[in-house]
């Protein structure tokens, strides 16, 4: 199997596209999370001010930009935008296997399918690791010059929390990633699983359960649980909501963390055994 | 199927043992092999195959006659639906299997964003090869001044001389090539073909798959033709094309008729009508037949020796017209 991890290693090292998925989402958690917020709660016009609870302005909300709140911060941004470049990671990781033709030339080599497969997934789990860890890297580092810029205390979060956000963080991405990966080889293919992903993420699970809520309320939320997205909600609201003036920004998650993290387990150890039966089960005929 | 060919190349599992440089280990081994798909297609129907180690077996058949189906079971990348088949030992497809075989199946494939050399360093990763094989592997397929290049840039011979470079990666026991001078030019089909000689001496054996006849007749010791999925012939180059014949044509033709029974023998010689014979005879021989015609008063008005290419004899196997 270690053979197997080191060649995906080697091939994600030297992949443009996955350089360009990474350095696109610490980018963009630099430019949206930071620098627009930024730029807006200091020289946000009126009308950018209207709307807000009474008595709050808008350089109120910059404490989300500050490191005490860099975790919830990533959170209520990535946790949910983050995962759609996991989904595409996890796709092109398999899916391009199929595109270009290679299957047959990994699987004429040495290791069985299964081993190779699992050498695959941990280089995945490798690459997803990173991207969290760079995520909130930059997060903190960005919240840092946010703190400097406004001459606000330096006070991140304790340790633990800091550890058990990125072991989170690594579980959300992680099930958005063997999500995408599990479509690409039921589809044997990228554009598809990419495609019915992100429907699946936004008509399904979004906008679906959004409507459904407005009827039914506790009902719709009862089933919305078992759901996988609304869980990496749950998990990543769990960190506790940003309060500006002592007010928080979202209600409460309607389950827990434990419940969150063993519905994720769960649906990542459904889609790795689709993965696992597929690749053992299938003739390679392209 | 005519008579004669049929005497000389059906029936291979009883010739075998009578054939040069047959026998001993068998490398492959297949037993009722048979792939069948959903929609009640059989690509490959009670398939036996045996290669034996040292060989280059080449193995013929016209487009969707089920060579390359038959490769991917030998290589573990499609199960069959029946029979059994052993590779180097082992079962298809099992890393102990894998180690020992090389192959190329169908257009090689690779990533397109990694350098030939990249390429070939991550299938010795995968197959635990030490990294200095790359080298040494594409030297053999002359691929060295482009290695650092892209794969993506490569020409498709270039890209079947680098195929060809990651089987000989793990030096392999078995080397599976499916159509392996396919998209090369002349030069680059003529230098395959060499390799492919020189990589089928010693212990090595070569199991080929090509669509070029001429191809196979050079480089092959022993040819299986296989048709609808199944081996309808095999043997070496020359027990397929069978004995060459000698076309005589004289008159008087009862005369010439006489001289060639009393030369060759009455089992060996065959009336074509409009006065012209047919004999199974040692060429050699042919000035001698001539002399004799001649003595006895017979004008002899064409005398030449007949062979049957490997194409005639495909051609008329598999039932197809130049769909190679």
């Amino acid at each position: 199997m270690y053979s197997a991890f080191r060649g995906e290693l080697f091939k994600f090292a030297r992949r443009p596209a996955v350089w360009v998925l990474v350095i696109l989402l610490l980018g963009l958690a630099i430019l949206l999370g930071y620098v627009v917020s930024y730029l807006f709660d200091t020289f946000g016009s009126s009308a950018g001010a209207q709307g807000l609870p009474q008595g709050t302005t808008l350089a109120d909300f910059k404490v989300a930009l500050y490191p005490e709140n860099f975790i919830k911060d990533t959170f209520a941004t990535w946790g949910s935008l983050g995962g759609v470049f996991a989904l595409i990671l996890g796709v092109l990781v398999q899916g391009s296997e199929y595109g270009w033709g290679t299957m047959k030339t990994l699987y004429t080599q040495r290791s069985g399918r299964l081993t190779m497969l699992l050498g695959k997934i941990t280089a995945l789990a490798v690459l997803v690791l990173l991207m969290v860890v760079g995520l909130f890297a930059v997060d903190a580092a960005s919240s840092t010059v946010a703190a400097l810029l406004d001459g606000k205390a330096i006070a991140f979060p304790s340790a633990d929390v800091v550890l058990k956000a990125i072991v989170a963080g690594f579980l959300i991405f992680s099930f958005w990633a063997v999500f995408g990966f599990g479509l690409a080889t039921v589809f044997r293919q990228s554009a598809m699983a990419i495609g019915l992903g992100l429907a699946y993420a936004l008509v399904v699970e979004l906008l679906i359960f959004s409507l459904l809520r407005g009827f039914g309320g506790k009902i719709v939320q009862q089933i919305e649980q078992w759901f996988p997205i609304a869980n990496t909600g749950y998990l990543a609201e769990s960190f506790g909501s940003i309060r500006f003036k002592g007010i928080p920004a979202t209600p409460p998650p309607y389950a827990d963390a434990t419940h969150a993290v063993l519905m994720l387990l769960l649906y990542v150890a459904v889609f790795m055994a689709i993965s696992a039966w597929l690749t053992r089960a299938r003739d390679i005929t392209a | 199927m005519s008579t004669k060919l049929a005497v000389a190349v059906i029936d291979a599992a009883a010739r075998r043992p009578l054939l040069p440089g047959v026998g001993g280990e068998k490398v492959v081994e297949t037993h009722g092999l048979t792939k069948r798909y959903g929609t009640g297609i059989i690509a490959v129907d009670s398939l036996d195959l045996n290669v034996y180690r040292g060989e280059v077996y080449g193995f013929l058949g016209p487009n969707g006659a089920g060579k390359t189906t038959t490769l991917r079971m030998l290589l573990g990348l499609i199960s069959p639906t029946a029979g059994s088949a052993t590779v180097v030992g082992a079962a298809p497809g099992s890393p102990a299997s894998l180690v020992r075989v090389g192959a190329i199946v169908e257009t090689p494939a690779f990533y397109p964003y990694l350098s030939g050399y990249d390429n070939l360093r991550l299938l010795a990763r995968y197959c635990r090869v030490a990294a200095s094989r790359v080298d040494a592997a594409l030297a053999e397929v002359d691929l060295t001044p482009r290695a650092r290049h892209k794969f993506s840039t490569y020409s498709l011979g270039m890209k079947q001389r680098l195929g060809i470079a990651a089987a000989l990666l793990k030096e392999p026991e078995l080397l599976i090539l499916d159509e392996p001078t396919n998209g090369l030019d002349p030069q680059g089909m003529a230098d395959v073909r060499n390799l492919i000689i020189e990589l089928g001496k010693g212990e090595r054996t070569v199991l080929i798959s090509s669509h070029l006849l001429g191809e196979v007749e050079q480089m092959c010791t022993r040819v299986g033709v296989i048709r609808k999925g199944k081996i309808v012939a095999e043997g070496t180059v020359d027990q397929l094309r069978g004995a060459p014949t000698l076309t005589v044509r004289g008159t008087p033709e009862e005369t010439a008729k006489a001289i060639l029974v009393q030369v060759a023998g009455a089992d060996n010689v065959t009336a074509l009508g409009d006065a012209t014979f047919s004999l199974v005879v040692d060429l050699q021989r042919t000035a001698e037949i001539n002399q004799h015609l001649v003595q006895a008063g017979v004008a002899v008005t064409e005398l030449h020796a007949d062979e049957r290419s490997l194409e005639d004899v495909f051609m008329e196997l598999t039932g197809t017209e130049g769909g190679l």
